[in-house]
């Protein structure tokens, strides 16, 4: 069994989980108009952490999130030989050295912290956070380690925002998930961490349960969303079968909701092809912006904090139906007693992810 | 001969990367998306864009014109015309 | 139990399947290596020259994998065959290539871009075969066998009956593609542990018999 906890948060809302919780219930927005951003000098609506620049941010914010990590767990854990660090990010240290986006933070990290392994990156586009977090799980289930700890980073810079106005995936206003008006995404940057663990004694707050969910690929497209959901559907069905929890039990759905046209209808279509839409849902890309690789890592610590302190977040961005399935999205706060999450993630290669978590 | 058009299935098969194919392959008016012509998908279609700028000094800042302009060699010098104002 | 029951090489020279060499590179020609490779073997999928390096290697040592076990098609539900593949440099040959198209070509190549993330060659792996299995992609300083079959040991415990593995190590001066499937049950391969992986993944002096 696996317990999840320890949720740390550096993103434009805020250094600490404390203070990215407090701007989300403030519905506050990490995403603003950055001029001469785009690749013909316009400005862009971004989601960018202030003041960070230069090289080695990336290592930087990893850094600053193990040391968060290491103060809310026992201290004996991170140099453990029976503890790993997983990174989910895209692209690393791109803009330090872009033959090498991973070696050298990875290699930071183990002498600041002592580490007995190497860490290991895992790279699978935007479902990489929710796939490392699974794969965290699988490892402490497998008993191969005891404890894991899961760090999801991504920056944004000149290479991934080009690459998206390429495929004329922005939006020209801060991004809409499953409005009816949405234009596409804003890039956000940021990273979270959380700890997986056996032995729920760890924490200094108490954990949460995880339940290994599982992914699948959609074999449909390495760039385009699938038309039916099909990975998506057999994913989560997968994560629900799995763990022997059915939809009467899931509180709340922390969906992708990236603000494309194509990947929100998708998602709507899953969920009804999954009976699903009566959950209430968000998409906390309004908050965040897409942050690639972290995104999973950021969206779960959110869930978690969802869970802790008994309240539904309003899907920022959100004004009228926009998806031919209609889903039940939360249009404003509100205080609810959830005992359990779904969160899904999809992204490019055709990849969907699962997990599930819950209240002890 | 039509330069215009020699010239853009030259830029087709540069810009796309298409292996095997000569600019003879390729008739005026076939469909370059349809799997019976050249088979060219979404990301093609967005390539086809940077083309235009890139040869063509062109900017297109609505995919969705992209569609109907990239039907077929035919169509897309049509397009670069209009365009530039030669029609 | 799992074992290890086919496995192809693709170096800068030679490519191998089960240890046994199956093309060597002409350096006279005028394709590049893994070109020759694709019409050595007269494979047909044109959307093969689109691909970014990693996606052909991928694409040439899964298509050798299925000539060499055909079972892999047939013997297995959509969702049974999971990937799991890695390397030591994420996408870097096609980053620099694609921030060449802005940098020095005037403008971003959306065709470059979607090849700018390491797990989309099994996306196009999944796609030729419509599987619908688990993927995941780790990048490491270099290969470890340890973690490629404790991790593909707990894919097979959780619903996959066969793994994909591979690592994709493809730089500007050297290719070392391994690629090699590890299934839970099988008639012939050898028992898939650490050692036995680490000698197949060595295993560069090939024969030519």
């Amino acid at each position: 069994m696996a317990y999840i906890g320890a949720e740390v948060m550096i993103s434009p809302l805020g250094e600490t989980t404390e203070e990215n919780w407090l701007a989300l219930c403030e519905n506050r927005s990490g995403i603003s108009l950055v001029p001469d951003a785009g690749f013909d000098k316009e400005g862009l609506y971004l989601s960018k952490i202030p003041g960070l620049t230069g090289p080695a941010r990336f290592r930087g914010l990893l850094t600053r999130a193990l040391k968060q990590i290491s103060e809310k767990i026992d201290p004996a854990i991170l140099p453990s030989a029976r503890t790993i660090v997983l990174i989910s990010s895209t692209k690393g240290e791109l803009d330090g050295n872009i033959a090498d986006q991973f070696g050298e933070p990875a290699a930071a990290l183990i002498t600041e912290f002592h580490l007995a392994h190497q860490p290991i990156i895992v790279s699978n586009a935007c479902i990489s956070g929710v796939l490392a977090i699974n794969a965290a799980a699988n490892f402490i289930n497998a008993k191969i380690y005891d404890h894991v700890i899961v760090i999801g980073c991504d920056l944004i810079s000149d290479f991934v925002v080009y690459g998206f106005q390429s495929l004329f995936a922005i939006s020209d206003q801060p991004c809409m998930p499953f409005d009816a008006a949405r234009k596409g995404i804003s890039m956000g940057e940021g990273c979270a961490a959380v700890v997986v663990s056996s032995d729920r004694e760890i924490y200094k707050d108490q954990p949460l349960r995880l339940f290994s969910g599982a992914s699948a690929n959609d074999a449909n497209h390495i760039s385009g969303p699938s038309r039916t959901g099909e990975g998506l559907v057999r994913s989560t069905k997968k994560t629900m079968n799995n763990n022997g929890i059915t939809a009467s039990e899931i509180d709340f759905i922390c969906a992708h909701g990236t603000a494309t046209l194509y990947n929100d209808e998708m998602e709507s279509i899953a969920f009804d092809r999954l009976n699903l839409t009566h959950i209430p849902l968000n998409s906390l890309k309004g908050y965040f912006g897409h942050t690639l690789g972290a995104a999973g890592v950021i969206e779960t610590s959110v869930c978690m904090q969802m869970i802790r302190q008994g309240m539904l977040l309003k899907s920022l961005g959100f004004r009228e139906k926009g998806t031919s399935k209609e889903l039940n999205i939360v249009s404003a706060n509100k205080p609810a007693q959830i005992n359990t999450i779904l969160k899904t993630a999809s992204g490019f290669g055709g990849g969907n992810a699962a997990l599930i978590i819950r209240k002890i | 001969m039509d330069t215009l058009k020699e010239d853009l299935k030259k830029q087709i098969i540069e810009q796309l990367n298409l292996e095997d194919i000569t600019p003879s392959d390729i008739q005026d008016d076939s469909a370059l998306f349809d799997d019976a012509g050249l088979g060219l998908d979404s990301i093609d279609a967005l390539e086809l864009i940077v083309l235009l700028e890139k040869y063509h000094g062109i900017q297109v800042t609505n995919p969705d014109e992209g569609k109907e302009a990239f039907k077929s060699v035919q169509t897309m010098a049509d397009y670069i015309r209009k365009r530039k104002g030669d029609l | 139990m799992s074992f290890i029951t086919t496995y192809c090489h693709l170096t800068k020279d030679y490519c191998s399947v089960n240890g046994t060499i199956a093309g060597r590179r002409d350096p006279e020609s005028a394709d590049s290596w893994f070109k020759q490779i694709y019409k050595e073997k007269e494979f047909v999928y044109p959307k093969f020259y689109k691909m970014d390096i990693l996606s052909q290697a991928g694409f040439l040592a899964s298509e050798l994998i299925k000539r060499a076990n055909p079972e892999l098609v047939t013997r297995y539900k959509d969702d049974e065959v999971a990937m799991l593949f890695g390397n030591d440099n994420s996408s870097a040959e096609t980053d620099v290539r694609f921030r060449k198209s802005y940098q020095e070509n005037g403008a971003p190549s959306p065709s470059l871009f979607v090849y700018t993330l390491p797990n989309i060659v099994m996306g196009e792996i999944a796609i030729i075969n419509k599987w619908y299995g688990e993927n995941m992609f780790a990048v490491l300083p270099k290969f470890v066998s340890g973690f490629f079959v404790d991790y593909a040991q707990i894919l097979l415990a959780t619903g996959s009956k066969a793994v994909l593995c591979g690592w994709l190590g493809i730089k500007d001066k050297s290719t070392e593609v391994f690629l090699f499937l590890i299934e839970k049950q099988a008639a012939v391969g050898i028992p898939s542990n650490a050692d036995n992986l680490s000698a197949l993944a060595g295993n560069t002096s090939f024969t030519t018999d």
